[in-house]
């Protein structure tokens, strides 16, 4: 009677409407999780051209910031009410993210601006190194659980499914991070003299704009997008060396995919993404991981650039 | 002017950082650890290579800790072998580890190797030993390939296999299957070596047994895969009654995690026979752990409850401050069947000595109960043990885990041993397919 999955199955599970939301759900989860990690990335590359090895290092600070002070509040805190662990959650991202990008922003990075970008992806992929190994001597090799914040929020039915709550509540986070970036780039005056700036730089440097200014600020706001991703992820995963270093490879197919520097491209990229790996895990789960990369591997065959990348001539 | 794609170029860089981060497990690492007697006075020098970077450095940390214990036990032997142990950071990279056991070798004229979590790090170094005839001893993983269809006279294990573990899971689950009726079963595994030999060591086992059931799904994770929930769905969606998993470490604790905000646990029993018993996923279960869960692994902190387990759990826990995970027993099984192989043998230069000795050789180790001594099984060279499946209760005797395994089911070591005709079978088929290939 091992009968197995069989491909008939399949056909029919293609036609079911339950698994069509599941994969939707699904994919939309999994989707709002990679562009958050992705997001920073993105736009510290869209902005200073600086592609950024260490952004996965980043995450890893905030989830373990995380899930340390977060678990350090529940268990000397009997009685503190619950719900504040989603302020530790944010804020301590927000503070890792601070520190972390204005000390290597103004301690290495400024120093080096005008270096090749190939240059940068050497000296930020050392940074990953040194900050991988400082990260295990702050926080030991051990795992740190911080399931709290994940099941308190409990869950919710859609149709026959039951999704988390803290799942559905990580979109939202991603569609906010999303509407965020793009409402600072396209409707304010701060996003005006970054687009000059990514438009062209020694232009901007004529026209009066303060460039250093504008990429501190700017690689300050990518590194706490990481942290922020660490952090909101650390209370549904087991907080352990080298999580950072997996999320970065993903957090690359993501941009290429996208288009590098482009925010709309990462929205794009995570959802392609997203979907495909989730349909993937519903209809041919022996085939997963090999999608994500297909997914990539044929977006950059037919657009080199990524799907939402310009081709700009620019002269050597 | 020369005009070009400036994207284009974006996306070459890109694609040289993914090329480089995934080069990141091969930099040099910096864990070197010497134990023992110095080079100069020791008899036997022995390589050991575990993570100490990486998701999996707490079992590398671990390993350590078990290897000092060893160590501390032998060194008030007076007849004892006098031990040098290196141990350094694999980076659970195959290629990086045979340049490590190869320089253990030709550097430190190692005559043994021994360690390693992932299978498929353990199956390449297997052939540095092999090529270099010196005996390798694993501790910590658990692909039964390893001992069967890839096993060579100089690789030997002593820490549970897939196999091993499997077969106490299919017998528990036919006697569950007795009393419950259930039939469709699920299978969730790492997609490399390990989960899909488990799968397949457990379907043997299930056929062996005689047990009728349907299978509803497989699904395959990536390794530190951080996001479960399409598999959770797929998984309720496939209505299985029991799900079979070989996650471990924190893969099997975000499982769990995120299984548990679902009424996952309130449909489906779920069953890890392998490394779901292990103490770092009791401490992550916390003081409220899902309903259902059939968990064992390759050591437990409390049971059997003998002098010899007490004693190493809680020497470990003077030593390190806290409890230890299964890893810091195979590390420890395994220098002492060095240690052993190595005193019957009359000393290491005759590795053909060496190799003889330890086929057959008989250990007592925390893991075995009164009455029973864990011994290697001369066709396999693996070690043969008994296993304990049980389910989570409230424990509080060894914090900060609120939860241990308890309601034990015991599995004698004889039950748990692969026939010999699935032996002969599966290496006969291994060397068709070899054949067929060249």
């Amino acid at each position: 009677m091992n009968v197995g999955a069989l491909p008939p199955a399949r056909m029919r599970r293609l036609t079911d409407m339950t698994t069509f939301y599941a994969i939707l759900m699904d994919g939309m989860i999994y989707a709002s999780w990679l562009f958050l990690v992705a997001a920073g990335l993105t736009v510290i590359y869209g902005v200073m051209r600086i592609l950024n090895m260490a952004h996965g290092s980043f995450y890893a600070i905030g989830a373990y910031s995380a899930a340390s002070l977060v678990g350090w509040y529940f268990s000397s805190n009997g009685e503190a009410n619950p719900y504040w662990s989603y302020a530790i959650l944010v804020g301590c991202a927000l503070l890792a993210g601070l520190v972390v990008g204005f000390v290597i922003e103004q301690g290495l990075l400024r120093f080096m601006y005008k270096r090749n970008e190939l240059l940068m992806v050497i000296v930020t992929y050392a940074l990953l190194l040194i900050l991988e190994d400082a990260t295990k001597l702050v926080f030991g090799v051990d795992p740190y659980f911080t399931y709290q914040p994940y099941s308190l929020l409990g869950r919710s039915m859609i149709g026959e499914l039951a999704f988390a709550n803290y799942d559905l509540a990580l979109v939202g986070a991603s569609v906010v991070v999303g509407g965020l970036c793009w409402f600072v780039l396209n409707r304010t005056h701060t996003g005006k003299v970054l687009r000059a700036v990514i438009h062209d730089r020694e232009i901007a440097v004529a026209m009066g704009v303060n460039v250093r200014l504008m990429f501190a600020g700017t690689f300050i706001v990518g590194t706490t997008l990481g942290a922020l991703a660490g952090a909101l992820t650390a209370p549904s995963i087991s907080v352990s060396p080298g999580i950072g270093v997996e999320v970065i490879v993903l957090a690359f197919a993501v941009v290429v995919v996208g288009g590098l520097g482009s925010i709309e491209g990462a929205v794009v990229g995570a959802l392609l993404v997203g979907l495909t790996r989730s349909m993937a895990v519903h209809l041919a789960p022996e085939i997963e991981l090999f999608v994500i990369y297909g997914v990539m591997s044929l977006v950059l065959a037919v657009r080199p650039q990524g799907l939402f990348g310009r081709t700009v001539a620019r002269k050597i | 002017m020369l005009a070009y794609s400036c994207a284009r170029r974006g996306a070459a860089i890109a694609c040289l950082g993914i090329g480089i981060i995934g080069g990141t497990w091969s930099a040099p690492a910096l864990a070197r650890v010497e134990l023992g007697l110095p080079a100069t006075q020791a008899q036997v020098t022995i390589g050991c290579l575990y993570p100490m970077t990486g998701r999996a450095a707490i079992y590398g940390k671990d390993s350590v800790a078990g290897i000092k214990l060893a160590l501390a036990e032998l060194a008030a032997e007076a007849d004892a072998p006098r031990l040098r142990v290196i141990v350094d950071d694999d980076r659970s990279k195959a290629s990086y580890a045979v340049r490590m056991a190869e320089d253990f070798i030709a550097h430190d004229k190692a005559r043994f190797l021994c360690g390693m979590v992932s299978s498929g790090v353990a199956q390449a170094v297997s052939k540095v030993a092999l090529k270099n005839k010196v005996v390798m001893v694993g501790t910590d993983h658990a692909s039964s390939r390893l001992t069967i269809e890839g096993l060579h006279p100089y690789y030997f294990r002593v820490s549970n296999d897939s196999y091993t573990s499997m077969a106490a899971g299919a017998r528990y689950l036919a006697e569950l299957q007795k009393k419950t009726g259930w039939k469709r079963l699920a299978y969730i595994g790492p997609d490399y070596d390990y989960g899909h030999v488990s799968w397949s060591d457990f379907q043997s086992n299930l056929e062996h047994l005689g047990v009728r059931y349907e299978s509803v799904g497989m699904f395959w994770p990536k390794l530190y895969e951080p996001d479960y929930s399409a598999y959770i769905q797929a998984m309720l969606k496939a209505e299985p009654d029991i799900v079979v998993t070989s996650l471990w470490g924190g893969d099997f604790v975000a499982f769990l995690k995120q299984a548990r905000t679902t009424d996952f646990f309130t449909r489906i029993r779920l069953a890890n026979f392998d490394t779901g018993g292990n103490y770092e996923v009791m401490l992550s279960l916390g003081d409220k752990p899902p309903p259902g869960l059939i968990l064992s692994a390759r050591h437990h902190n409390n049971w059997p409850d003998t002098d010899t387990n007490r004693r190493f759990v809680e020497t470990f826990r003077q030593a390190e401050g806290r409890f230890p995970t299964y890893a810091a027993e195979g590390a420890y099984s395994g220098i002492m069947a060095i240690a052993r192989a190595v005193t019957k043998a009359g000393g290491a230069t005759d590795m053909g000595a060496v190799i003889t000795a330890l086929e057959g050789l008989e250990l007592h180790l925390p893991e075995d109960p009164d009455g029973f001594n864990s011994f290697i099984d001369p066709d396999t060279h693996q070690i043969v043990q008994t296993q304990a499946v049980g389910e989570v209760v409230a424990n509080t005797a060894y914090p900060p885990a609120k939860v241990m395994l308890g309601k034990w089911t015991v599995y004698g070591a004889e039950d748990l041993r692969p026939l010999p005709e699935l032996v002969r079978s599966r290496r006969a088929k291994a060397a068709g397919a070899v054949e067929l290939i060249e």
